[in-house]
């Protein structure tokens, strides 16, 4: 008897090879990624912000794995994607945001915008944007108003944004910019540090982790919403939550189009709100919203689809061959 | 380099077994154990048990244009007519062939294939039971009946051999370099092409000067060619390697035809020549016997039919435990329950997989990151596709490509969540298909009336 006919043989359907990518791997990579920015955080706000951090990872985590064990499913804790809901919702609150909202909004996020659409890649909204929405409406002393300024633990009046809302002339300089792309100003945990989020764009581009369009779509539209408005583009792209939000909040693959051109447009249309709400709106600040409602509208967006082969431009046509006479194939 | 869009590079592993050169191996039972159908419509055995066979002789066919017929691959006499294993890993009709010692055979008179008319030599490919050697068994002279109306510029021959493992077709590259050329020069003539290319992936570009060389003996420099195209997965796709080597493309729903071209398989193209020189049907069938589990991955060629079992252990030894029985790459091949199965026409290797070079994970959730739309040789939407069989929805299934797909498993290979992505697609193909029958017979019932 030959050794094959004593062993276990499985059977499947082809194919039977595999990459050694897996979704613990790419969530892990996030993860990285987001060290930096959230060491970062930890250097510019002290404390408050390394609190913010443990307490919104710790509770999104928590509130998984209790939730699945409640609901009888199996409990994934492993594949990792409540620690990156939680870094991210961390990195969109202030520092000093206090324990129980946190956990409060974690709750909300992971329970509510994750676990009741059915986990994992089935869940419309972004669990860490609305954890925050959520947060940001019930708690707005803490979440709006009260910012924290880098190095101190000085409750001060307001960010950037806020400061142009309200009229109050802001007058950027070069060090104001420099300030501002190393994270040295008032705002969000992980909004802060331009320059990381830059980076982390770049590693993660690279490691085809993120698909580029989507953020360059919404970061042009706000630039060129802003040139036409009259504003400074610079300062509207260093401040708030925008390239957080670009790197990471509009490529999150659960709540954005999987096509290339809705991915382009889903950018576009996020830019856009954005724009529309911090020159219009009565919120300083419009990042958060504009992700959200574009995650109503991403599944219709994966209509737009390129050519599929064998198709003319409608995908519908059969594409018929134009054969240029006697072309050789070298 | 020439390319498609989208595709994986897995790991190859050809280097197991791509210095083997290419060795005869017979069966230790001295039985073959033949599929009466391989490839085409099904076929009817014209041979009772008891009766004796030469090897070369007919032994099922059937009336059909789309069918080709099946020979006896040794002399020897019907043991049994009966269902067994085969290499789909279901069972199907086979004739057992208890094998004598006799050298006679029964093959066809020789054949001039440019002397005789087109239909003679359509006919003569159809007679020695040809078909698809690259895997997919599709009666070769059914390729070659050009529709009318459609001209043929390029024959190209499919010598990228994109599966990982797989090294059969690089060996014949080289060991049998004139029949390959003599074979294309064939299929060029009966399809009125003008130009004929090897299209080679970048990993057997050493094979360039020896098989210009051929080419050039052979006086065929005009017309013949080799083109490189790049190592990915699947080159070698029907779709593919005529989009990379020519620029165009399938029409949805068309023939390679529509493209003016007509792609054949390296071992097609030589079972050609030795139907036309020799007058052998498709009686042998070269192979790669490869993977972690095996002790010496090689290449043998041995009579269809015979039961890879019976090569244990002589031929082929394994010194690790099997997890995976493969009948053909590990891409698009079949997983088999025992290795007590025949070698068919279509048969281009054996893999004996261990757990350490499988995936036997299981499915976790979908995250949607895309992965799928991005590695997919032609540019569908896998993800999109599963999701909308799962709602029902087969109008948007169809329109992210369901029916267009090619079942390569780029998708499946890179899919972190090791989504079943191939096998649901199929079951959504076969479902689609009974409907459209299920329609037609309806129709046809109302127009009846």
């Amino acid at each position: 008897m030959a050794p094959s006919d004593i062993n276990e043989i499985y059977i499947s359907s082809s194919p039977h090879y595999k990459s050694k990518s897996s979704t613990q791997k790419t969530m892990l990579t996030v993860i990285i990624s987001m060290l930096p920015i959230v060491i970062a955080s930890i250097v510019i706000f002290g404390f408050a912000a390394l609190e913010v951090v443990l307490t919104s990872v710790i509770s999104c985590v928590v509130f998984e794995a209790a939730f699945q064990k409640l609901t009888k499913k199996t409990i994934r804790i492993n594949d990792l994607s409540a620690v990156v809901t939680g870094l991210m919702l961390a990195c969109v609150l202030p520092a000093g945001a206090p324990v129980w909202e946190t956990i409060l909004g974690s709750l909300v996020a992971i329970v509510v915008a994750k676990e009741f659409f059915g986990g994992l890649g089935s869940n419309v909204f972004n669990p860490a944007l609305i954890g925050r929405a959520f947060m940001f409406v019930s708690f707005p002393v803490a979440m709006g108003s009260a910012w924290l300024q880098p190095g101190t633990d000085v409750v001060s009046g307001a960010t950037v944004l806020s400061q142009l809302k309200a009229g109050t002339s802001v007058v950027a300089t070069k060090s104001t910019y420099l300030q501002f792309l190393l994270g040295n100003r008032a705002g969000c945990l992980g909004e802060t540090s331009i320059a990381l989020i830059l980076l982390a764009f770049i590693v993660l581009t690279a490691l085809k982790i993120i698909d580029w369009r989507a953020p360059v779509a919404m970061v042009l539209t706000v630039a060129i919403g802003t040139i036409i408005a009259g504003g400074d583009v610079i300062l509207a792209l260093l401040s708030g939550g925008l390239l957080f939000g670009a790197v990471f909040m509009v490529t999150d693959y659960a709540t954005t189009p999987v096509t290339k051109k809705g991915r382009l447009i889903f950018g576009f249309g996020a830019g856009l709100i954005t724009f529309l709400i911090r020159q219009f709106g009565s919120y300083p600040e419009g990042v958060m919203f504009s992700i959200l409602i574009m995650n109503a509208v991403a599944p219709f967006l994966n209509n737009l689809m390129s050519r599929k082969y064998g198709y003319e431009k409608d995908n519908k046509t059969p594409r018929m061959v134009q054969k240029s006479s006697k072309k050789d194939t070298k | 380099m020439l390319s498609f869009k989208g595709g994986i590079t897995p790991p190859e592993r050809k280097e197991l077994s791509n210095k083997m050169p290419i060795q005869a191996a017979f069966p230790s039972t001295k039985t073959v154990s033949i599929p009466v159908t391989q490839g085409g419509a099904p076929n009817q055995p014209i041979v009772k048990v008891g009766d004796t066979v030469v090897r070369g002789q007919k032994i099922a066919e059937s009336d059909a244009f789309m069918s080709a017929p099946v020979h006896a691959s040794v002399s020897g006499k019907i043991k049994k007519i009966e269902n067994r294993l085969t290499s789909t890993n279901t069972d199907a009709l086979c004739i057992v062939i208890a094998a004598d010692e006799s050298e006679e055979t029964d093959f066809m008179p020789k054949m001039d294939p440019f002397t005789v008319s087109k239909k003679e030599a359509i006919q003569r490919v159809k007679d020695a039971g040809i078909v698809g050697m690259g895997g997919a068994s599709f009666p070769t002279h059914v390729k070659l009946s050009i529709p009318a109306g459609k001209n043929i510029d390029f024959v190209l021959v499919n010598a990228a051999e994109c599966e990982p493992y797989l090294t059969i077709d690089e060996r014949n590259l080289q060991e049998k370099t004139d029949a390959l050329i003599d074979g294309l020069a064939i299929a060029m003539h009966i399809a009125d092409a003008e130009a004929g290319s090897i299209v080679l992936e970048e990993n057997k570009a050493y094979l360039i000067p020896n098989l210009e060389d051929a080419i050039k003996k052979a006086g065929y420099s005009e017309k013949m060619g080799v083109v490189l195209v790049k190592t990915k997965y699947p080159q070698g796709g029907e779709k593919n390697i005529i989009s990379a080597a020519t620029g165009r493309e399938i029409p949805a729903k068309g023939l390679p035809a529509d493209t003016g071209c007509v792609v054949q398989n390296v071992g097609t193209l030589i079972a050609i020549s030795e139907a036309f020189r020799e007058g052998k049907p498709l009686i042998d069938r070269p192979f790669t016997i490869s993977g972690g589990a095996v002790k010496e991955p090689k290449n043998l060629i041995v009579p269809v039919g015979t039961v890879i079992g019976d090569l244990i252990p002589e031929v082929i030894q394994l010194d690790k435990n099997v997890t995976k029985i493969l009948s053909g790459g590990p891409m698009m091949g079949f997983s088999v329950m025992n290795a007590n199965f025949p070698v068919a026409k279509n048969t281009s290797g054996v893999l004996f997989m261990t757990k350490e070079e499988l995936s036997l994970e299981e499915e976790s959730p979908c995250i949607n990151c895309g992965r799928c739309v991005d590695v997919c040789s032609c540019r569908l939407y896998p993800v999109l596709i599963v999701k909308s069989l799962k709602m029902g929805d087969t109008k948007s299934a169809l329109k992210y490509g369901l029916m267009d797909c090619v079942d390569c498993g780029t998708c499946q290979f890179s899919c972190p969540a090791n989504i079943k992505l191939v096998q649901r697609i199929r079951t959504g193909k076969t479902a689609f298909r009974a409907e459209l029958a299920a329609q037609k017979a309806k129709q046809i019932a109302k127009e009846g009336k």
